[in-house]
Formats: C-alpha cells, sequence, structure tokens
C-alpha cells in the first residue's frame, strides 16, 4: 500500500508512511510540553527512535517538521470541535462546551495550555506558511463558534443586530487568552473566568 | 524582571493612571493595539509563551492590578456609557477583578490571532467585547469598518 506525501506529494510505502507518523506524533508531544523553540531535532529524534537520515528522507529540516505538528494538531482540534460545537444551539450547550474544556484543562492544572493556540503563540513570526495554516485553522474553528451563535440568532436568542463574526472572535481570543494566562498560572482558573466573561455577555444580549 | 516586563509595566502605569474617561481608555487602547501589532515591540516579548514563567506570571499579574484599578476608576466616575434599551445602566453588573482579566485575556488571545492573520482586527473585536461596559453607544456591534464608538475599532 502507498499513500501520498501530504507536503511533497510523493508515494509513501505503508512503512515509509508509519516512520513519518511516528516522527509527527513524537515532535506533536514534543513541541506540547516543551515548546515549539525549546524542541531540536535532536529531541525528536530520541523520542521517536528513527535515524538522521530517515527523519530529512521525510522533513527537509525544522520548519517542514513544524507544519505538519500543525496539520496534525488542527486536524485533531477541528474534528473535536466540530463533534463538539456542530450542533450546539442553546447557550446552555455552549457552557457544556466551556466545562469541558475547562475540565480538561483542569486536570492538567493548565500547565500546557491549547495545543493550537501554543503552536499559533510560537510560530508565528517567522514561517508565513505556518502562519496561513495556522490562521486557516484558527478561521474554521471560529466558523464552528459563528455557527452557533448564529443558531441563536436565527431562533430569536440573540438580536439581529449582534454581531455573530465578532463575537465569535472575541470568545476564541478570550479562551485562547485564558488558556495563556492559566498556562502562567499553573492554575485553570483566569480561562473560565474569561470564558464565562464573554458567555455572560453573550447571554446579556440575548436577554435585552 | 526581565526588561520587557518591567518596560512594559512601566508605560502602562503611566498611560493607565491617566485614563479617566472613555476617551482617554481609547486612546489607551489604540496604543495597546499599535504595539502589539509592531513585531519588536516590548509588548509582544512580553506576552510571549516561553523562558521565565514565574517572571511571567509576577508580570501578568501586577499588568492586571493596573487594569483593575483603572476599572475600578471608571466605574467610579460613571463612565459606564452602555445604557440597556431598558434604560437600566450595566454598571453595577461590572466586577472591576474579572473585567480586568478578561481585558488582559483578551489582549492576550487577540494579540495571537491578530499575529497570524496579520491584521488588527481579531484584537480589536477582542478588546470590542473586554470593553463593553465602558462603550458609549446604542449599537454595541461595531462592524468591521463600524467607527461607531469612540472605543471601536481602530482599522480605519
Amino acid at each position: 500500500m502507498t499513500t501520498a506525501d501530504p507536503r511533497n506529494g510523493r508515494r509513501l510505502t505503508a512503512r515509509g508512511a508509519k516512520t513519518r507518523a511516528r516522527i509527527v506524533a513524537a515532535a506533536t508531544d514534543l513541541m506540547y510540553v516543551k515548546g515549539v523553540g525549546a524542541t531540536t531535532l535532536d529531541d525528536v529524534l530520541a523520542a521517536s527512535g528513527v535515524s538522521k537520515s530517515q527523519l530529512y528522507h521525510h522533513f527537509d529540516g525544522k520548519d517542514a517538521l513544524v507544519r505538519a505538528v500543525i496539520d496534525n494538531v488542527g486536524e485533531r482540534v477541528i474534528e473535536r470541535e466540530r463533534e463538539a460545537l456542530g450542533h450546539v444551539s442553546t447557550i446552555r450547550g455552549l457552557r457544556r462546551w466551556r466545562d469541558v474544556l475547562v475540565q480538561n484543562n483542569a486536570l492538567r492544572h493548565g500547565a500546557y495550555g491549547c495545543a493550537l493556540g501554543s503552536l499559533a503563540s510560537e510560530v508565528s513570526d517567522h514561517d508565513a506558511l505556518a502562519r496561513e495554516a495556522l490562521s486557516r485553522l484558527f478561521a474554521e474553528w471560529q466558523g464552528l463558534l459563528a455557527g452557533v451563535l448564529r443558531r441563536l440568532q436565527d431562533d430569536g436568542v440573540l438580536p439581529p443586530d449582534a454581531s455573530v463574526d465578532q463575537l465569535a472572535t472575541g470568545l476564541m481570543a478570550a479562551l485562547q487568552g485564558g488558556y495563556m494566562l492559566a498556562q502562567t498560572a499553573r492554575d485553570v482558573t483566569p480561562m473560565a473566568t474569561a470564558i464565562d466573561m464573554v458567555l455572560a455577555h453573550i447571554e446579556s444580549l440575548s436577554k435585552r | 524582571m526581565s526588561t520587557h516586563f518591567a518596560e512594559v509595566l512601566a508605560r502602562e502605569s503611566a498611560c493607565l493612571a491617566g485614563v479617566t474617561d472613555g476617551a482617554k481608555l481609547a486612546d489607551w487602547r489604540r496604543r495597546v493595539v499599535q504595539e502589539l501589532m509592531t513585531p519588536l515591540s516590548p509588548y509582544v516579548f512580553a506576552l510571549r509563551q516561553t523562558g521565565d514563567v514565574p517572571g511571567r506570571a509576577d508580570f501578568l499579574d501586577r499588568w492586571r492590578e493596573l487594569l483593575a484599578e483603572t476599572v475600578d476608576r471608571l466605574l467610579r466616575s460613571g463612565t459606564t456609557g452602555d445604557t440597556h434599551s431598558s434604560g437600566q445602566t450595566r454598571r453595577t453588573d461590572v466586577d472591576a477583578q474579572k473585567t480586568a482579566l478578561l481585558i488582559l485575556a483578551a489582549l492576550h488571545g487577540g494579540s495571537t490571532l491578530s499575529q497570524i492573520t496579520k491584521d488588527p482586527w481579531p484584537l480589536n473585536a477582542a478588546l470590542d467585547l473586554a470593553l463593553a461596559p465602558f462603550t458609549a453607544t446604542e449599537d454595541n456591534s461595531p462592524a468591521r469598518t463600524g467607527t461607531s464608538s469612540p472605543i471601536g475599532n481602530m482599522n480605519t
């Protein structure tokens, strides 16, 4: 069986695909825990158990590997969020979505933050391709939030003049900022408070 | 404490002390957005999630305190432009500490989104929401190009 390498379109053998996936999985974990900047290719070699020549066969350097990690994390996060938000059409449903994110982050005392947001805060300036990929992924995630708000608007819960895109963006920013504050404080409380403030604002619009 | 933390705190301490009404809050906000959209600004370095965790935690606590003092001052002076259609002001519902935290989260998360899109719009959208209690407008949903509020977005 062969599969195409998602980046360069090269055909990969089943074994090649497996090796590539192992490298990406190890790099994803390391970058999540240590950060992108602090993760070296040597760390990835050690954690994945592949040889240097195997790694360079799949990735021509760290930037290429970071982009593969962004694709990998992005796919996971978007799939999770599509499942969580795709059918939400009530403020209560939005609060349940919040509870899941806060509870999951509390398990780790907020230590690692949002996998996608951490990547965004680290790779944004030097690699335009990585930045564009992150920008597309965040647009997709915000689109899911906007979808929920639009359903609330269609049901008359939110007033017709409420700016759905602006609220969705503000909610995403508060979520990401909350993750970052929680990560620094090693305490999930600031994240919970930031999201709750925005949800209370959305709810106050519904009561006008 | 690293130099960019100290520099941001010194500047924020000076600027926020002068914020006594909605117009000055809008000036503060315009300046912070500009700093966060400038790649080598100390503001950008200070909010980066790398390095000195205890130093950053201390820095963020102090910035949040400065914001909370400002929010509290604005609430006391009655700078809560937003009036519900019912005529009831939102002033009594505003918690200075939580509002300060939301402003800080909006700066943090909003600047990350704005840096990846190279567009100040997400940061402004986040701040519009966080500063909503102080936005004097009937329409509290400033559109992408709107300038309807004194604290409205700064893209124009």
